[in-house]
């Protein structure tokens, strides 16, 4: 298996996985999407609140609110030592107290630890009028996307099978194909039509182009045909923010291989039992 | 009050919703506002383009 990046940035990756199986692709997928974990506020404890938002809506836009996370620093609150009450390990703590006419941002959130802020400090959370306030106390924990989309560290998560396209010696360069794709992946060369440069990974394979062939009259079979590379992937991974594409790759992967190994341990019980 | 993030792909789209609006009231093209902004899908677009606020109507009466 390679991966080769054709970007990667803090929040944005695109690259091509090669040699793996549709199977395998979709797991990388799923897990990045499911089962990598960061941090959201989950608890809200509200001392004063007298804004035209409920207590349950304010709650709720505050644990959207995506938080920059440091995986080796947190561990699950079922998961940790303290037995699932709270402690430093487990939760970031947050208190917010803002006194109207103004808007509450996310900035105003002051976090108790220095290194898991919010990841923008001017999301909007309530706009307050005269004499209104809102005091609280909220307390984010780790968890992830299967739990809640707010614990979700990617934004557009996908893939797409690498597009193959052969073009036959009987095509006669009539253009058809090249004017009837959406994407512009193709141009007409010399002697039979090409594919632009760079162009062929923006290929959707919606074959209009082998339609387009079809409907020249160019025989029962078109010149032109697009396949699915069924071990090639086109991946792009975006990020909320909360983890580096990296991170949440990397997380992903060991997340994998977790569970394969425990797999492996389970199939070798079962076996060794009988 | 603007939603914190998009509904369908998760993205932090509220941030961006004071300067859309002083752009549109400025009366620049919508298109090219969201494109400038990084709302490039149009799920993200939608959550700008379709929001109502109505919190300062709401707010008299808490
Ligand atoms: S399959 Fe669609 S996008 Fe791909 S080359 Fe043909 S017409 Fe263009
Ligand atoms: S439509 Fe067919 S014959 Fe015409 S350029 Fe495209 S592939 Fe060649
Ligand atoms: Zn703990
Ligand atoms: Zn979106």
């Amino acid at each position: 298996m390679e991966i080769s990046f054709s970007r990667l940035d803090e929040d944005i990756a695109r690259f091509t996985l090669k040699d793996a199986t549709p199977a395998f692709a979709n797991t990388f997928r799923r897990t990045m999407i499911g089962e990598v974990p960061t941090l959201a506020i989950e608890d809200v404890m509200i001392y004063d609140n007298n804004s035209a938002l409920f207590d349950e809506i304010l709650s709720h836009r505050l644990g959207l609110i995506p938080i920059k996370t440091d995986l080796s620093e947190y561990v699950r609150r079922s998961e940790c030592s303290c037995g699932g009450e709270g402690c430093s390990s487990c939760q970031a703590i947050f208190t917010l107290s803002v006194e109207g006419p103004c808007m509450v941002h996310s900035g105003d959130l002051i976090p108790a630890d220095p290194k898991a802020t919010t990841v923008s400090t001017d999301i909007p959370v309530v706009k307050l009028g005269k004499d209104q306030k809102v005091v609280l106390e909220a307390r984010a924990e780790l968890n992830d996307g299967s739990e809640h989309a707010k614990w979700q560290s990617t934004l557009a998560c996908g893939y797409k099978a690498y597009p193959v396209i052969t073009i036959d010696d009987n095509c006669d360069a009539c253009g058809n194909c090249v004017e009837e794709c959406p994407r512009n992946v193709l141009k007409i060369g010399k002697k039979s039509v090409e594919i632009a440069d760079g162009k062929l990974e923006d290929c959707s394979m919606c074959r209009l182009c082998e339609k387009a062939c079809m409907a020249s009259g160019i025989g029962d079979k078109p010149a032109i045909s697009v396949k699915p590379d069924t071990e090639r992937f086109i991946f792009v991974v975006e990020s909320d923010g909360s983890l580096p594409v990296k991170d949440i790759m990397t997380s992903a992967f060991g997340i994998i291989k977790n569970k394969a190994d425990s797999l492996v341990d389970v199939l070798n019980e079962i076996s060794g039992a009988i | 009050m603007i939603p914190v993030r998009c509904f369908t792909c998760g993205k932090v789209i509220s941030t961006e919703y004071e300067e859309y609006k002083k752009r549109v009231e400025a009366g620049e093209d919508i298109r090219e506002i969201m494109s400038d902004l990084g709302l490039e899908r149009y799920c993200c677009r939608r959550m700008l383009l379709s929001h109502k606020e109505i919190i300062d109507d709401l707010n008299p009466y808490q």
